[in-house]
């Protein structure tokens, strides 16, 4: 990270970074500010006292030999800072979903030991019983110019950590630790592309957020970044802040386009559309050449924990065939068993958080991504998490959730599995309706649209709804009660 | 409505979108074989509607399976406070 800022800085140090609701930020104030952040990691005097000694640890609060931060930020320009300056002092920095509630920020913060949070959240700041501490990052910046020479200096050599929080929320909290250089070298060969601006769809917690991060500071172009980050506020800032370029899941996009024809707006011109997170539903991708038909169109497969695994950019959904190892390609990444891929050296991550790192062994990892072979392509069909056992037969959300949604009168849906006493599980569709339609006739039209797949598969609970749960901008398809 | 009308309604509104008759049903019509002819993926149906509707559903909370409509309309008249 570090040393793609410095490299930023040096080549355009006055190309805007970052623009977020507080204003923007150069690549030159942006590296300053990072090695501000970094030298108050090293300053050994007290940079609080805790307020109440009485019920709360006496001592005050030292940043210099910390090794590992929480940080709780939704301005990505600060984000940037932090997790440059963070980078750059040594220390392992993790982020949470800023607007997250106390009462629930406050577990996630234990089930990762994080004893010092950086945030500006004041309701954090103000906490009465402060356990774990949390610090204002703002002073930092007050002075920078005892740290700005070092700006235009050779940067230190970066030994940073990341920690990324995963977004599945069954069982144990898990968090992948990564390498900023491992990280980077996904980007190494990304060349300048300063006139880009890249909206920031993800929040920058997620992977692929930090992806979108080090893909815009290694092309030297913009970040564009509002906060709230939903499919709406998206919209804002292609409408307003002339963003060229975006990457989201395929739930994200869907709701883009659903809200930017339901405000009747015009939309501009892309140069690149970047889809992940999800498997992609042959309906979006054709919605997306036809209403972007100047943009390229890419897709990324990868997870929190094996990092970036394929990159395909020829508009069809899922990847060639000739990525998977065989007799003329012995070295490939990817492998299929039993209907799932398989994924071997990856630039991933170094191993969870509490746990000793994973050998970087030639050992061959499942992915829990569900595949299927289609003529030349390796198509995917899902989570195996997701898939529902009705009766005994193997249902996968997503070709129901694809027909769903194909319907013109369908907005946005979700196929998810139901526990039922009678079969074990049930099909369940929540279908958000598009405006005027009568419930019966929707009910009527999805069971149509359904009448192709075996019977074990049809929605036999079908809800109409305000907006479908979605969780890092991914559609929630995971069992319920 | 009473209790009994609507958990009526509520069948009724499963066999419609069911294509099934709706006519000639009685307390007495039998839910499988002769009767309604439900499957177990209809049934499943029929219990997550009646689940969505009052809470519960004789298909999950009662010991033995309801056989007939009288039975699911007897679940809720027992189950339901006066």
């Amino acid at each position: 990270m570090i040393r793609l800022l410095s490299r930023a800085a040096a080549a355009a140090p006055d190309q805007v970074a970052v623009v977020t609701p507080e204003g923007s930020l150069t690549y030159a104030e942006l590296l300053r500010d990072a090695h501000a952040v970094a030298a108050a990691f090293a300053d050994p005097s007290p940079v609080r006292v805790d307020p109440s000694p009485v019920v709360g640890d006496p001592s005050p609060v030292r940043l210099a030999g910390v090794r590992r931060v929480a940080i709780v930020e939704p301005d990505a320009a600060w984000v940037l800072r932090l997790l440059a300056g963070a980078a750059l002092a040594g220390v392992e920095a993790c982020q949470y979903q800023p607007d997250t509630p106390v009462g629930e920020l406050l577990p996630q913060l234990a089930a990762f030991d994080h004893t010092l949070v950086v945030t500006r959240r004041p309701d954090l700041l103000e906490l009465a019983d402060p356990s774990p501490v949390f610090i204002d990052p703002s002073p930092v910046l007050i002075d920078p110019s005892p740290v700005s020479e070092q700006a235009t200096g050779r940067p230190k050599q970066a030994t940073g950590r990341v920690l990324i929080r995963t977004t599945g929320t069954t069982g144990e909290p898990k968090a992948a630790r990564h390498d900023w250089e491992i990280l980077a070298r996904t980007v190494e060969a990304v060349a300048p592309r300063p006139h880009q601006r890249w909206l920031l769809a993800y929040g920058p917690q997620q992977f692929a957020g930090i992806q979108v991060l080090q893909h815009v500071v290694a092309a030297q172009a913009t970040l564009v970044a509002p906060f709230p980050r939903q499919p709406r506020d998206g919209l804002d800032a292609l409408l307003q802040h002339d963003v060229t370029c975006v990457s989201a899941t395929p739930t994200y996009w869907r709701f883009l386009l659903t809200e930017a024809r339901s405000r009747g707006v015009e939309l501009p011109e892309l140069e690149q559309i970047t889809l992940g997170g999800e498997a992609i539903p042959p309906d979006l991708l054709a919605d997306l050449e036809r209403t972007f038909p100047t943009a390229r169109i890419s897709q990324v497969y990868a997870s929190t924990e094996f990092g970036s695994i394929v990159s395909v950019g020829d508009g069809r959904a899922g990847f060639g065939v000739d990525k998977l190892v065989s007799v003329e390609n012995p070295e490939a990444h990817l492998k299929i068993v039993d209907g799932e891929l398989h994924v071997r050296r990856t630039a991933g991550m170094l191993g969870y958080a509490g746990r000793p790192d994973v050998p970087a062994d030639d050992a061959w990892k499942p992915t829990g991504d569900l595949v299927e072979i289609v003529g030349d392509r390796v198509e995917f069909r899902g989570r195996d998490s997701d898939v529902i056992n009705v009766g005994g037969v193997k249902v996968h959300p997503l070709p129901v959730e694809n027909a769903i949604i194909a319907l013109p009168s369908v907005a946005a849906a979700r196929v998810f599995g139901r526990a039922n006493k009678l079969t074990g599980a049930i099909v369940a569709a929540e279908v958000v309706a598009v405006n005027g339609t009568d419930e019966e006739e929707l009910r009527r039209q999805v069971k149509a649209a359904v009448a192709d797949l075996p019977r074990a598969w049809h929605p036999r609970s079908i809800t109409l709804v305000e907006a479908i749960a979605t969780q890092g901008q991914k559609t929630v398809r995971r069992m319920e009660p | 409505m009473t209790d009994q009308d609507k958990t009526l309604a509520v069948i009724t509104q499963f066999l419609t979108r069911a294509d099934k008759s709706t006519d000639d049903v009685s307390p007495t019509t039998g839910l499988y074989g002769d009767g309604l002819e439900l499957d177990s993926l209809e049934a499943a149906e029929l219990s997550a509607m009646l689940e969505d509707e009052f809470g519960n559903d004789p298909f999950s909370s009662g010991d033995e399976l309801p056989q007939t409509v009288g039975d699911i309309l007897a679940f809720y008249e027992v189950a339901a406070p006066a």
